[in-house]
């Protein structure tokens, strides 16, 4: 195999991954929030794929592809609910809806 | 043969199910014609299966067939199995004949009514319950008929449920009757534990002989029997029961369900025979309660309920019968008093629906005058019942008396006791045949007595009762001991008689029996036509029913109130209901304390999600 | 030289892999997040080039990058402008200083456990075939060995976009504001 070995890319996961949780925790636009959900799945995409190379088969590229499917569907169902919320006027911070407070 | 009887079996099913299903779509007469043809197409079947059997010899008519095996469980095996023997046919003869009479009856007595469809949908439920009782093959399946019966006894007694008595009723006889189910059962359940079979034939030749196992098991059978057939001490419910539509008594609680106890004693003779002890108590509570209906039936002022009695006194002869082994007499006399008594409550059934649903026989005085053809066929009903000569009851009622006479020291007593209960058959019959249909119509009859298109009552009631008359009258020919008795020859081989009497001992009883009934009659006449004097004061004891009601409820009622209180106020509050609350509380501070942590902050809960995956990576590690 | 190439191609790709995550988290306005996720799904289409994925490769960009992104921006420019006044959260800061330490001791881990389990089989990948990842070998797969993810990924997109319908018309139908507003025109 040319170029960086498999630990590269498990490093460069985890640090995609640790990107994307720390945009989950500390942003407050359901929308950015989204978008930072999309990183982590992207990051262990990423290790499916690299993991796949390392073991010489194809099973991980399936399912990352079903990965990215099940994203898919997890944006629209997402994307849904904010312009729900939009609809209604609601102002879009997560730290708002607090609700389901104990 | 099996086609014959699975249909008969099922035309009633058929029925209720077509009524039930058919709801408001079919019209309220369609529902009474769909009743009335599909219970006489069960009778057609029965007669089908009856000339089949007629046709083959003796020795083979028993015939089983199984559709499937409903039940199985483990090395035990119940199939949904018919038999069609000897005792078997006459029976669905009886109970589809007498049930397909009643139910045509019934479109002229139920006519109008609000809920016609369910009480057909009911009576036809009823009829296949009782063929399924009649024609199992099995014990188990013949508990399911008996459970279904009950069934359709509670639904029937409270069809009018919106008569408070009526409900009350209903329960009573249900509880009743599940007390006898419950021993029942149990009987059941110690033979299948002996026998590993409930299959007539096979667990009867298995069945213990004597010993503690055969009484218990006897018991129990006798148990159920005395429910149904309401004998003493399980007799309470049966005069309650009149509450139900007058068509209900005559076919439930008069002609085929209460005779169902002896069906059973019949059935299963070979166990009680097993048993002597029981056999002796089956015959000895028999006989006591044919004493003590008679007396009570004396005082009773409502029509129904004299009947009521009278049925309670009649099954008493038949248990006497049975229980000494005059299995022959015992059915014979259930057939016969299937059709006298069913007329009795039909022509009963006339006046009371003639006149706006009187049953005080105080106010129904002299109603005889202006129903002449009614009094004809409750003259002959009560004839048949006392015994007299040519009518039915003569013949079969004697001959049970003639067993007893037979059968050593205790039949003896028995016998007395029997005479003495056929004097007061007359005596109560006639005191009603005097009261109500002799003498001057009172104010009240003449009042209320509407006439039905010029006629008693419609064509329907009228012809039921007109062949019920006729049967009355002819049947008892059937068998005329010593000369012939062809329900003796047809019933020996699935049940030998334990004895058979002379025909000195016929004659003799032939002859008293006649003559206490005709005493019973003439001292009816004296007191209730001739001298015309009012209905007596009658005797606190008698009209409390010997106190047999109240017993109960101290006996029974009252202490398992006291105790459930008693329960309830020492037990259930302090230690049960305390320690549940204790439980309660603890729960929801605990949780008051949990939802704090329940910020409603998604931030939050993904910091814990982010922090769990921490702690799972250094698990994985350490555990590595 | 080839080798060298793709060190050169692989760090390229890396870094604006990095930056433009980095990006989406730290941008005020989630149009500029989104548009940088574009440049982040591209980077690793490239990665996965290089790890012989030609066929998730190509559905990333396709599918991901074109698809999924084109709505995300819809969405974004049918809610107009909402650039936040305060884009990190606020409230507790021991959640933030939480966050921070979960992201850093996750990603502390996993260069732990990599650096353990060096010079193991980690190094040493398998050869491959010409046609490892060709969308036929992929799609041999899918019908073959993983046909139930295949057909249950199938359910969960096709009650995701049973979902969104719901959604979308729910918010629709109960709308307090335009029902009042609906009130008044009539």
């Amino acid at each position: 195999m040319h170029g960086p070995d498999i630990q590269w890319y498990v490093v460069l996961a985890a640090l995609l991954f640790a990107t994307g949780a720390l945009g989950v925790m500390l942003r407050r636009s359901p929308l950015i929030i989204l978008l930072s959900v999309e990183i982590m799945l992207n990051a262990a995409n990423l290790l499916l794929i690299a993991f796949s190379r390392l073991h010489g088969r194809e099973d991980g590229q399936v399912f990352a592809i079903s990965v990215m499917a099940v994203a898919a569907s997890e944006v629209v169902v997402g994307l849904g609910m904010i312009v729900a919320l939009g609809r209604r006027n609601v102002e879009l911070d997560v730290d708002k809806l607090r609700t389901l407070r104990g | 043969m099996n086609a014959a009887t699975w249909i008969c079996l099922l035309l009633p099913l058929a029925s209720t199910l077509a009524i039930t299903a058919g709801g408001t779509k079919l019209s309220r007469r369609a529902t009474g014609w769909i009743s009335t043809v599909t219970t006489f197409g069960s009778f057609a079947a029965a007669c089908v299966c009856f000339g089949i059997l007629l046709s083959e010899d003796s020795s083979q008519r028993t015939h089983v067939t199984t559709s499937w095996t409903w039940l199985s469980a483990g090395q035990y095996k119940f199939g949904l199995s018919l038999l069609t023997d000897q005792l078997s046919v006459m029976m669905m003869l009886i109970v589809a004949g007498v049930s397909g009479l009643i139910i045509a009856y019934s479109l002229g007595y139920m006519d109008g009514e609000d809920e016609e469809r369910r009480f057909f949908a009911y009576m036809s439920l009823f009829v296949f319950s009782m063929l399924l009782l009649v024609q199992s093959a099995n014990l188990l399946l013949l508990l399911g008929g008996w459970g279904m019966v009950g069934l359709s006894s509670y639904l029937l007694i409270g069809f009018y449920q919106e008569r408070e008595s009526a409900v009350a009723a209903a329960k009573k006889a249900f509880v009743m009757n599940a007390i006898g189910d419950a021993t029942f059962a149990l009987a059941l359940f110690l033979l299948v534990q002996q026998t590993g079979t409930l299959d007539f034939p096979q667990a009867f030749g298995a069945a213990p002989l004597g010993g503690p196992l055969a009484n218990l098991i006897a018991l129990g059978l006798l148990g159920g029997a005395l429910a149904k057939s309401a004998q003493l001490p399980l007799h309470t419910w049966l005069p309650d029961a009149m509450e139900g539509p007058t068509p209900v008594s005559a076919l439930i609680h008069a002609a085929t369900m209460v005779t169902a106890g002896v069906y059973l004693i019949v059935r299963c003779h070979i166990l009680f025979e097993n048993a002597h002890i029981v056999r002796d108590l089956a015959a000895g509570l028999g006989t006591a309660t044919l004493l003590m209906a008679g007396l009570v039936a004396l005082v009773q002022v409502d029509i129904k309920r004299v009947i009521a009695y009278s049925t309670m006194s009649q099954i008493g002869y038949m248990f006497l019968a049975a229980g000494l082994g005059a299995y022959a007499n015992a059915m014979f006399h259930l057939m016969t008093h299937a059709f006298f008594k069913a007329l009795l409550f039909l022509a009963a059934g006339l006046v009371i629906h003639a006149l706006t649903g009187e049953q005080d026989i105080r106010r129904l005085q002299g109603v005889g005058k202006l129903m002449p053809r009614t009094r004809a066929g409750f003259l002959i009903g009560s004839l048949a019942l006392v015994g007299i000569f040519p009518f039915a009851g003569f013949f079969s009622k004697d001959e049970i008396l003639a067993s007893a006479l037979a059968s050593g020291w205790y039949g003896h007593i028995l016998y007395v006791v029997g005479m003495i209960g056929a004097f007061l058959t007359g005596l109560y019959a006639f005191r009603l045949v005097f009261i109500v249909f002799t003498g001057e119509p009172s104010p009240f009859a003449r009042e209320h007595y509407h006439a039905h298109h010029g006629k008693e009552g419609p064509y329907s009631m009228l012809v039921v009762v007109f062949v019920l008359s006729v049967l009355s009258t002819v049947a008892g020919f059937l068998q005329w001991e010593p000369l012939w008795g062809l329900v003796s020859k047809w019933l020996d081989p699935i049940a030998p008689p334990l004895v058979v009497p002379t025909s000195r001992d016929d004659w003799i009883s032939s002859l008293v029996g006649l003559l206490m009934g005709l005493a019973g009659i003439a001292v009816a006449w004296a007191m209730y036509s001739a001298a015309r004097v009012e209905v007596p004061k009658p005797w606190t004891i008698l009209e409390r029913k010997f106190y047999f009601d109240e017993l109960y409820d101290v006996v029974f009622y009252r202490t398992s109130d006291l105790l459930a209180r008693s329960l309830g106020a020492l037990v259930e509050r302090p230690l049960i209901g305390g320690s549940l609350s204790l439980l309660g509380e603890g729960f929801s501070s605990g949780a008051r304390e949990l939802g704090r942590a329940q910020t409603g902050l998604v931030r939050s809960y993904a910091l814990a999600l982010a922090g769990g995956l921490v702690v799972l990576f250094v698990v994985f590690l350490v555990v590595k | 030289m080839a080798n060298f190439i793709v060190w050169v191609v692989w760090f390229f790709a890396a870094f604006a892999c990095l930056a433009s995550a980095l990006g989406v988290v730290t941008f005020k306005n989630p149009f500029y997040s989104a548009l940088s996720l574009i440049g982040n799904l591209g980077a690793l289409a490239v990665l996965f080039l290089l790890l012989a994925g030609e066929f998730v490769a190509a559905g990333q960009v396709l599918v991901y990058g074109g698809a999924v992104m084109v709505m995300f921006l819809f969405v974004i420019a049918y809610l107009g402008d909402r650039s936040e006044e305060s884009p990190w959260s606020g409230g507790p800061s021991w959640l933030a200083a939480g966050a921070v330490l979960a992201g850093a001791a996750l990603l502390a881990e996993v260069i732990v456990v990599v650096g353990l389990s060096t010079g193991n089989v980690l190094s040493q990948p398998k050869h491959i075939g010409r046609s490892f990842g060709s969308p036929a070998s992929v799609g041999r797969l899918f019908l073959t060995d993983h046909l139930l993810a295949f057909e249950v990924t199938s359910i969960v997109l096709l009650v995701a976009a049973v979902g969104g319908v719901v959604l979308g018309a729910h918010a629709r139908r109960i709308d307090p504001v335009e029902a009042e507003r609906a009130d008044a025109r009539a």
